[in-house]
């Protein structure tokens, strides 16, 4: 009866009313969607053949006369492009039929050699099938005695590829092949080998999605081996790279605050020194911080000295002008209470100022933290290239776009862990402020929970008096 | 209502308020207004907000100051806490010129002024800690003067988790643990309700008397003055001049049973007639006309 109620109360909840609060199922419902949903669409373009997937994929190639792009099993190109190139290879095939049927092995054939080393190529066409199928090693796919023999067999029926299956017009293809080779030796033998021209494979491809969308699995399972590859002489572990940026980012940062914090906060409290300093930081900071890098390599030469002054001045000047104005909002008549109380200038300041403005400098500070990690890639990219960024160039220019996606996720992580950690943690810092009274995300709760249970366990030996922290409303 | 009350009855005192006065005004003053003058350069030129007051207060003395929106009041109260400087003329406390804030006056604002990062009992002790006194006894100190606003179970609480009520309470005490030589209060009770206000009017009228504080206090309600204070300065707006001190005849101790006492009536009719001279006649003869909001069924 009564859950009969309840259900009831929640069917009628609007989904939609102009800033009313959701309830805090349909909160945690949407904040866990908001990440799945990217996630599904993802995994949708990249499984579902008929969504998107714009290229072929090739799983059979073909030399083609005159023509220097070559294409090779595992290549991608556009749908459009595909038939095109499958024609040239028929229409090419078409000239040699003739003369591969009548071929008779007792002919000799001038230029023999030329044309024999175009058909082995041909041969090897049919190497990636098969290895997906299993009848071929990585290791044998130069050994022409094992692929010759798996001609025989396809052309023979005695074996049928499945992975890819074999076109129907290909299948013959092998046949007609055979039938000339065979006519010469059963097994290979580099000496009786065929000199006319054989007919080449008609490629075969699948749909596929360009390489720079790997699919999910493809980016998780090459992540894995990416971050469990010991590091080599050259090559520092991912582990040893993600530290790397980090120090990067939060060393530029962490000067930048150490500089910028006391400068934002005078600024904020004495006009004195906002109108000596804003003005120029004002035009500072619209200058952007990668136009120094080679001053900065000048100045602080090699290694991570001028990473970490690229993010600094990348930072600190946003930071001052932000500082101040946070300081500048610190209600008035605050300031004025206090003057009535009897405080000096100077305990105006480490007495109302600081403590007034802790929270919203906080804030701040997590707001540029997020700042100063965009700088990250221009910083790395600063003289010697290093850390995750060296690794996203090259992997990048190899067009490695599976090795890519984990290291920008990865990033993106650590940025959007430590806001949230930091803003979990300003509830604990600052518990006078109201939003420390609402609910947290669920996210901040997990990351509370930790430092709520030695606050608990040590507030058993400590007596604890709940009914001060609760909030009043009516007199008392 | 000019034909039920005497214009002029506010100035029959009983003999024991006359004679409540005349102790009043053999006490020493505590402040001094000499002929202050205020203006303020703005864009369009310069706007006079305080003509020429002069005023004193008496030692123990509750005086409410009142006038119309803009005259000038919260610009009277702040160069009396040298919050802002005067034009011409002078401030004196105990006989001496004052220059710059102190914790001499105190001072309960209209907006809430409790310092967020601090407790209750850490507010109140804000004060003695600019002094720089410290230790227990400050603490103590503090506890007593939270008791006397009755917030000792509060004590330890944030700002943000007290009403608006409690938070002047606290404003209060905090004011008070600097033991200033005058409480300046500048509409302190303006964002209350009517409900909340009157608890607190008592409470500050007890606090004042058990005390033997001097207060002067600024509001535009015509009750919250004629209830608390012994006398009312008037001022008149455009340019905040005095208009007249009145003695406000009611007895004490006051309760707000007396609200409807024929010298409380007299008091507030007087002040109404000095802040709005007009309005009665005004209201009288604005037109407006008939009009069907209701529907069609009404007659
Ligand atoms: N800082 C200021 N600059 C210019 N004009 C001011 C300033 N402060 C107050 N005024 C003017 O002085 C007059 C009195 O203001 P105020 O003392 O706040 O009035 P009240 O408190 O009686 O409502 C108003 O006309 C107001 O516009
Ligand atoms: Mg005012």
């Amino acid at each position: 009866m009564k859950s009969d109620l309840i259900r009831e109360k929640r069917r009628r909840e609007p989904w939609f009313a102009a800033r009313r609060d959701l309830s805090p199922r349909r909160a945690s419902l949407l904040g866990l969607l908001s990440f799945a949903l990217p996630l599904l669409i993802w995994s949708a373009v990249s499984y579902l053949p008929f969504l998107w997937h714009p290229d072929m994929e090739l799983q059979i190639s073909a030399d083609r006369e005159n023509v220097t792009t070559v294409y090779v099993a595992g290549d991608r190109m556009s749908q459009d492009f595909f038939p095109e190139f499958q024609e040239s290879v028929r229409v090419q095939n078409k000239a040699l039929e003739a003369a591969l049927a009548s071929f008779d092995p007792a002919a000799e054939v001038p230029n023999g050699a030329a044309v024999r080393r175009a058909n082995k190529k041909i041969l090897r066409h049919l190497v990636p099938v098969l290895i997906s199928n299993g009848w071929l090693t990585e290791e044998q796919a130069k050994d022409d005695g094992a692929i010759y023999d798996a001609w025989g067999r396809i052309a023979k029926g005695e074996a049928e590829p499945v992975r890819p299956r074999l076109s129907d017009e290909n299948r013959a293809i092998v046949a007609k092949n055979w039938t000339a080779m065979s006519k010469l030796s059963a097994v290979y033998d580099s000496d009786r080998f065929i000199s006319v021209p054989l007919l080449s494979l008609v490629p075969q491809g699948r749909p596929a999605n360009p390489d720079y969308l790997p699919a999910p699995h493809e980016v998780v399972i090459t992540g894995i081996k990416d971050f469990t590859a010991p590091p080599e002489a050259e090559r520092p572990s991912m582990w040893q790279r993600v530290g790397h940026s980090i120090r990067i980012v939060f060393g530029g940062f962490l000067l930048a605050a150490l500089v910028g914090v006391p400068i934002g906060v005078l600024c904020g409290t004495y006009p004195v020194f906002s109108k000596l300093i804003e003005p120029f930081t004002d035009f500072f900071r619209y200058m952007p911080a990668p136009t120094f890098s080679t001053l900065l390599v000048a100045i602080f030469l090699a290694n991570d000295a001028p990473k970490v002054a690229l993010v600094f001045v990348g930072t600190i000047f946003q930071l001052i002008l932000v500082v101040s104005n946070t300081t500048r909002r610190l209600e008035m008549p605050l300031l004025e209470a206090a003057q009535t109380l009897g405080a000096k200038q100077r305990q105006l300041l480490t007495h109302v100022v600081i403590p007034g403005i802790l929270p919203n400098l906080y804030n701040d500070l997590r707001i540029l933290l997020g700042w100063a990690w965009t700088w990250l890639v221009i910083a790395e990219l600063v003289g010697v290239k290093s850390g995750l960024t060296e690794f996203i160039e090259t992997q990048g220019r190899w067009r490695n776009f599976d090795s890519v996606y984990p290291v920008i996720i990865l990033i993106g992580l650590v940025g959007f862990f430590t806001d949230q950690i930091l803003s979990a943690f300003s509830r604990i810092f600052f518990p006078w402020t109201t939003e420390a009274g609402g609910k947290p995300n669920p996210i901040v709760r997990a990351i509370l929970f930790i430092p709520r249970w030695f606050r608990d366990a040590a507030a058993e030996r400590i007596p604890y008096r709940p009914e001060t922290r609760t909030r009043q409303t009516g007199e008392a | 209502m000019n034909t039920l009350v005497d214009p002029l009855s506010y100035r029959k005192q009983s003999d024991a308020v006359r004679s409540r006065f005349e102790a009043m005004k053999q006490r020493p003053v505590v402040l001094s207004v000499r002929n202050l003058h205020k203006t303020f350069p703005t864009p369009g030129g310069s706007v006079t907000a305080l003509k020429d007051v002069s005023f004193d207060v008496y030692r123990r003395e509750f005086m409410c100051v009142i006038g119309p929106s803009g005259c000038g009041k919260s610009t009277l109260i702040r160069i009396l806490a040298g919050l802002e400087d005067s034009s011409s003329g002078q401030v004196l406390l105990d006989g001496n010129p004052v220059s710059g804030p102190g914790p001499d006056r105190g001072m309960v604002f209209q907006s809430y002024t409790l310092f967020p990062w601090l407790t209750v009992k850490q507010n109140v002790m804000f004060g003695p800690r600019m002094a720089g006194q410290k230790g227990a006894a400050v603490e103590g100190e503090a506890r007593q003067w939270i008791d006397l606003v009755g917030l000792s179970r509060f004590e330890n609480s944030y700002p943000h988790q007290l009403s608006g009520g409690m938070k002047q309470r606290v404003a209060i005490a905090r004011a008070l643990a600097n033991r200033p030589r005058i409480l300046l209060m500048d509409e302190p009770f303006g964002a209350l309700d009517a409900q909340t206000r009157c608890q607190m009017q008592s409470y500050l009228l007890q606090i004042w008397k058990n005390l033997d504080i001097t207060i002067l206090f600024i509001t535009h309600d015509l009750d919250e003055a004629a209830y608390l204070s012994d006398r009312i300065l008037v001022l008149k707006a455009n340019p905040g001049e005095v208009d007249e001190i009145i003695e406000v005849p009611v007895p004490r101790p006051r309760t707000p049973a007396q609200f409807v006492s024929p010298e409380f009536i007299a008091t507030k009719y007087r002040i109404d007639h000095l802040i709005h001279p007009e309005t009665a006649a005004e209201t009288d003869s604005i037109p407006f006309p008939r009009m069907t909001v209701a529907g069609d069924d009404v007659e």
